[in-house]
C-alpha cells in the first residue's frame, strides 16, 4: 500500500518536473519553427511550408541593422569599460586593507539590486540636467554601472580563490611585489575576469529596461527595435531577430563553460564526493 | 596591505564613476519627487517649491491597484516558480556528476541568460492569439483578450526566468542536505513522500525562503514582460514610471513612482540577506 501511494506520488512530480521543462523550452522551439514560415502573414503553427524569407526580411531592414549595429557596439564599448573598471575596483579592494572597505564593497555591488528601470529614469533626468539628450554617451554610462557589478563579482571570486602562499613564495624567491603581482595574481584570476566580461557583454546586449530611457528615434538599440516593433506591428522578423539572439546566447554560454565549468557556477555540495 | 597612493586613487576613480552614474542621479530622483510638476520641462525646475503631493497622488485607488496587481501577480509566480522548481532542483541535486545533470544544468544556465525579448515574443507567438491560445483560454472559461487570460500570460513570461532561477538557488540547497536523514526517515518506515516531507522540506527551508523572496523581487520589477504582455491592460509600477515619462512627460511624479519602488525592492533584498547571514538562523530555532 505504501509503495503503491509512494509510486503514484514519484510518477506525478516525474510528469509536473517533464512538464514544467517542455513549458521552459517548447515556446522557444515554436518560435524557431515560427520564424522559418514562409506565408506572407503571422499565421497559426505549424506552418505550412518552410523558407528564410524572415530572415532575409530581418537582415535587408535598416532599422533593425542600425540597431543591431550599435547593440554590437555599444556592447563592446560597454564590455572594455566595465572590465577596466571592475579589474581596477576588484583588485585593490583585494589587496589592501583600509578603514570602509566592507561598505565600500557593497556600494560597488550595490547597482545588482536597483531596478534597471529606475537606474534608466534617473539617468535620464541626470543627462538631460546636463544638457545631453541622446547619443551614444548615456547609453554607455548605463551599461557600464548596470555591467560593472558583475565584473567586480566575478573577479572578485577568483582572487579569493587564489592562495597567499602562492605570492609569498614568489616573494621569497626574490620577486618584487609587481613582478609577483602580474605574474601569479593576474594570470590566476584569469577566469574570473574573462567570465565577467561574458556576463557584462550578455546583459549590455540583451538590456532594454534601461536602453529605452536612454535612446530616441536616430539612436536606438536591437533590443528597443525590437520592443518598439512588438508594441507596434507583431511579424515575424522579431522572430527572426529572437533566434539570432537565442543563437548568440548559446555561443556566450558555450564560452562560459568553456572558461570556467557550468559545474562549477553551483558547485557539488558538501555529500557529493 | 596598507592603502598606496595608486591605490587611492584608483579607488577614487571608481568611487567618482559610482557617484555619477549610480549616487547622484538617485538623489536628483529623490530630490525632484518633493518639487511641483511644471509642464514641458525634463526634470524640475530647482526653485519650484516643495510639496507631498507627488506622493499623496500615488495614495488614489487608481494607483493602488497598479501595486496591487504588482504586488498580487509577483506573489503568484514567487510561489508557483519555487514550487515547480523544487522536484526538478531535487532530481539536479542527487545526481551524480553524469551527462543528464550537466545537461540540465546547461539547459537552466541558457534559460536564465536569455534576452527577455526572446521569451515574451516566444510566449506571445505560442500562447497568444495565433498559438494555442483558443485551446487554452476555454480551459479557464476565458475569452483571449480578457483580463485573466492577460495576466495568464503575463504569470507564464515571468515564469519563464523565475522557474530556472529558483532551481539554480535551490539545487545548491538541497546538495547541502545530508542524505543519510532521509534514508534514516525511510529506513524507520517513513514513506518516500513523507520522509521529503519531513525531512528534506524543512531542511531546505531557507533555501525554499530565499528563491521565493528573489522571484518576487524580480518579478515585482519586471518591466518588459508587463509592457508587452499586458498589452496595456494590466500594468506594473515600473510600466508607470516609464509612461510618466513616455506619456506625460510628468517628471516628478515618476519620480515619486521610482522611490517608492526603490523601497520595496530594497526591503525586499533586505530580507533575501538576512536569510542568507548566520543571523537568521537563531530566529527559526
Amino acid at each position: 500500500m505504501k509503495r503503491a501511494a509512494d509510486n503514484v506520488l514519484s510518477v506525478m512530480v516525474l510528469c509536473l518536473s517533464i512538464a514544467t521543462i517542455a513549458f521552459l523550452v517548447t515556446p522557444l522551439l515554436i518560435a524557431t519553427v515560427m520564424s522559418f514560415d514562409a506565408r506572407q502573414f503571422l499565421g497559426q503553427f505549424p506552418p505550412p511550408s518552410l523558407s528564410l524569407q524572415w530572415y532575409v526580411g530581418f537582415f535587408s531592414d535598416a532599422y533593425y541593422l542600425k540597431g543591431l549595429q550599435v547593440s554590437l557596439m555599444l556592447a563592446l564599448a560597454a564590455t572594455t569599460l566595465s572590465t577596466l573598471v571592475g579589474v581596477a575596483a576588484a583588485f585593490t579592494l583585494d589587496r589592501y586593507d583600509f578603514p570602509g572597505k566592507e561598505p565600500l564593497s557593497a556600494f560597488f555591488l550595490s547597482p545588482l539590486v536597483v531596478p534597471h528601470v529606475i537606474i534608466g529614469f534617473s539617468l535620464l533626468l541626470f543627462f538631460s540636467t546636463i544638457g545631453v539628450f541622446s547619443g551614444p554617451i548615456p547609453l554607455i554610462g548605463g551599461h557600464l554601472i548596470i555591467t560593472v557589478p558583475y565584473v567586480i563579482r566575478t573577479t572578485l571570486a577568483s582572487l579569493v580563490g587564489i592562495r597567499k602562499s602562492l605570492t609569498e613564495a614568489a616573494l621569497s624567491l626574490g620577486a618584487t611585489e609587481r613582478r609577483a603581482f602580474w605574474k601569479v595574481t593576474v594570470p590566476l584570476s584569469k577566469t574570473g575576469i574573462a567570465a565577467g566580461a561574458v556576463f557584462a557583454f550578455a546583459y549590455s546586449i540583451d538590456d532594454v529596461s534601461v536602453a529605452l530611457f536612454l535612446t530616441g528615434p536616430n539612436f536606438y538599440t536591437l533590443p528597443v527595435a525590437m520592443t518598439n516593433m512588438m508594441l507596434n506591428e507583431f511579424d515575424l522578423r522579431i522572430a527572426a531577430a529572437a533566434v539570432c539572439l537565442m543563437v548568440l546566447t548559446i555561443a556566450l554560454i558555450w564560452v562560459l563553460d568553456c572558461i570556467v565549468g557550468l559545474d562549477k557556477v553551483i558547485g557539488q555540495g558538501v555529500y557529493h564526493k | 596591505m596598507k592603502l598606496t597612493r595608486g591605490a587611492a586613487l584608483v579607488i577614487g576613480l571608481v568611487v567618482a564613476v559610482y557617484g555619477t552614474l549610480l549616487l547622484y542621479p538617485l538623489l536628483r530622483v529623490f530630490e525632484d519627487s518633493f518639487r511641483e510638476f511644471i509642464p514641458g520641462r525634463v526634470g524640475a525646475d530647482a526653485n519650484s517649491p516643495l510639496t507631498l503631493t507627488n506622493y499623496t497622488d500615488l495614495l488614489h485607488e487608481a494607483y493602488l491597484s497598479y501595486l496591487w496587481d504588482t504586488f498580487r501577480i509577483g506573489f503568484i509566480v514567487a510561489f508557483l516558480g519555487v514550487l515547480l522548481a523544487f522536484p526538478i532542483a531535487h532530481f539536479v541535486a542527487r545526481r551524480r556528476s553524469d551527462w543528464l545533470r550537466r545537461a540540465t544544468i546547461g539547459l537552466l544556465i541558457t534559460l536564465m541568460f536569455l534576452s527577455v525579448l526572446v521569451r515574451v515574443y516566444a510566449i506571445e507567438l505560442s500562447f497568444g492569439p495565433t498559438g494555442f491560445a483558443r485551446d487554452i483560454a476555454p480551459l479557464f472559461g476565458e475569452q483571449i483578450g480578457s483580463r485573466f487570460y492577460i495576466e495568464f500570460m503575463i504569470v507564464l513570461g515571468l515564469l519563464h526566468y523565475s522557474v530556472p532561477m529558483s532551481v539554480l538557488v535551490l539545487v545548491g540547497t538541497i546538495q547541502n542536505v545530508n542524505p543519510r536523514l532521509i534514508e534514516a526517515a525511510q529506513a524507520l518506515g517513513a514513506a518516500r513522500w513523507k520522509s521529503h516531507l519531513v525531512v528534506t522540506l524543512p531542511l531546505s527551508g531557507r533555501g525554499l525562503l530565499s528563491a521565493f523572496l528573489l522571484s518576487f523581487t524580480l518579478s515585482i520589477s519586471a518591466f518588459v514582460v508587463p509592457m508587452i504582455l499586458g498589452r496595456g491592460k494590466i500594468s506594473f509600477v515600473s510600466n508607470l514610471i516609464y509612461n510618466r515619462f513616455s506619456e506625460l512627460a510628468n517628471f516628478p511624479s515618476g519620480s515619486a513612482v521610482a522611490v517608492v519602488m526603490l523601497v520595496i525592492s530594497l526591503l525586499a533584498i533586505y530580507a533575501v540577506s538576512l536569510l542568507a547571514s548566520s543571523r537568521w538562523e537563531g530566529a527559526v530555532r
